[in-house]
């Protein structure tokens, strides 16, 4: 084989690869809200919910609830991480990657923040509130967050395929998005958190993927989505839970029941999928870029519905089908783009 | 620089100069330096350069079919050099001297 063809073969195996940890990614992610749904029926956070809301109302009630919820999964993602480093004996390069502060872990401490109490207590807020099928596809806007991000900040180039397949990406979003809400607006009952949570859930991982994408120029991906979930982790345990501490809420008795071991199996089953979900995003996007990367992922809203049918039978909707038929052809549409011209994703 | 610092800050320093440096030449120095065995490691470190590569601050000017086997046998061997973008992150983050 000659030296152009074994260049061309080599470049496609590099485009395959990054799309395909992108599709491992979705399904992850998908799987993520099977237990997300799951935890909400489960005690403690039932008997919490019932606890507070007689007192601050419900949906102050499900807002700490999805607090507790997302500190105890930051906590799991973070077990499922030290697994992960201890087989890839990635712990050396975490602690130099750590001492980084100006160019690297700042950039993952910010992804910390725009992931967790923004899109992840979104999300779970979107599941207590509306439903899971809801949460998953809710926040199937986030490609175009993260893909104008990335194109006005360092220059990403977005190929007029790409966009097309972002475009019809987002159709599909709004398409399961406006369904469910028109009928709740028909009804006069709009669970109005649920939804903003969905738009948390949008924004903040669009922005988390742009973040994120700027500190990964320089470091690996499993050790900066390492420092990203320690930086949350810390900051729900060591800002946020101990504030709601002082202002009354029994946040250690609730947190010390989720110890419980089938609400921890169910929390570390939420762990497991979502931590190694965003391993296998992370290495997505130095390949293919952020807007194709996350543009893939976003898979995970059909991947979601599928499981959430199976698991609990709950019946899609038409336009939630539509919707995922969408998302589909976007999907497929970014896939089977030719990047052989493009050497490099980034603008000179 | 000492093996204190994230390998891909080496490998940018690695690579910046005009003569640019081939991937099996980069892989082997940092297995080196950082303590790195195996082919795990020596495939990470590959990866690395390609994510490099891929952001745009390592810019592939050669290329040759790997006929010996000093990295992969049947598969291309890169040489690769540092980019200006490439030049610009690494100013900012790991090469001060620059």
């Amino acid at each position: 084989m000659d030296l152009k063809s074994l260049k061309q073969e080599e470049h496609k195996r590099k485009t395959k690869k990054g799309y395909m940890w992108a599709l491992i990614c979705a399904v992850l992610w998908g799987i993520w809200y099977i237990p997300g749904s799951l935890v909400w029926v489960l005690n403690p956070f039932d008997i919490m919910y019932a606890e507070i809301a007689p007192v601050d109302g419900d949906s102050t009630a499900l807002f700490i609830a999805a607090i507790l919820i997302t500190s105890l999964t930051a906590l799991t993602v973070m077990i499922s991480l030290v697994l992960w480093n201890l087989v890839t004996g990635k712990y050396g390069e975490i602690k130099r990657t750590l001492k980084e502060f100006r160019p690297c872990s700042k950039w993952f401490m910010l992804a910390a923040i725009c992931g967790g109490p923004v899109a992840i207590l979104g999300s779970y807020m979107a599941m207590g509130f509306v439903g899971g099928a809801f949460a998953a596809v809710a926040s199937l806007l986030f490609p175009i967050v993260s893909s104008t991000l990335a194109h006005k900040w360092y220059g990403e180039i977005i190929s007029k395929r790409a966009a097309l397949g972002i475009i019809l990406i987002v159709c599909g979003g709004i398409s399961i998005y406006a369904g469910g809400l028109l009928t709740e607006l028909t009804t006069g009952n709009v669970r109005w958190l649920g939804y903003v949570g969905g738009l948390m859930a949008a924004v903040g991982w669009g922005a988390e993927g742009a973040v994120a994408g700027k500190g990964l120029d320089i470091a690996e991906p499993d050790v900066g989505l390492t420092i990203r979930f320690f930086a949350e982790t810390l900051l729900w345990w060591i800002i946020v839970i101990p504030i709601l501490l002082i202002l009354g809420y029994p946040m250690i008795k609730y947190t010390l029941m989720a110890f419980e071991p089938m609400v921890f199996m169910v929390l570390m089953f939420a762990g497991l999928s979502f931590g190694y979900c965003y391993i296998t995003l992370y290495k997505s996007l130095p390949l293919i870029g952020v807007g194709r990367g996350q543009g893939v992922a976003n898979l995970y809203g059909l991947c979601a519905v599928i499981f959430i049918f199976l698991f609990f039978g709950d019946i899609p909707s038409w336009t939630l089908l539509l919707g995922a038929a969408l998302c589909l052809i976007g999907s497929t549409v970014m896939y089977t783009e030719d990047t052989g011209d493009m050497e490099s994703l980034r603008g000179d | 620089m000492a093996a204190n610092r994230p390998i891909k800050f080496r490998i940018l320093e690695l690579c910046h100069n005009s003569e640019g440096r081939w991937n099996y030449e980069i892989v082997q120095q940092i297995q080196k330096e950082y303590n790195l065995k195996g082919n795990f490691s020596r495939d990470s470190i590959n990866f690395d350069i390609i994510e490099l590569a891929s952001g745009g601050m390592l810019k592939n000017i050669e290329s040759k079919v790997d006929e010996d086997g000093i990295y992969k046998k049947g598969f291309l061997l890169h040489k690769y050099t540092i980019t200006e973008f490439g030049i610009i992150r690494a100013k900012d983050a790991c090469l001060m001297y620059v």
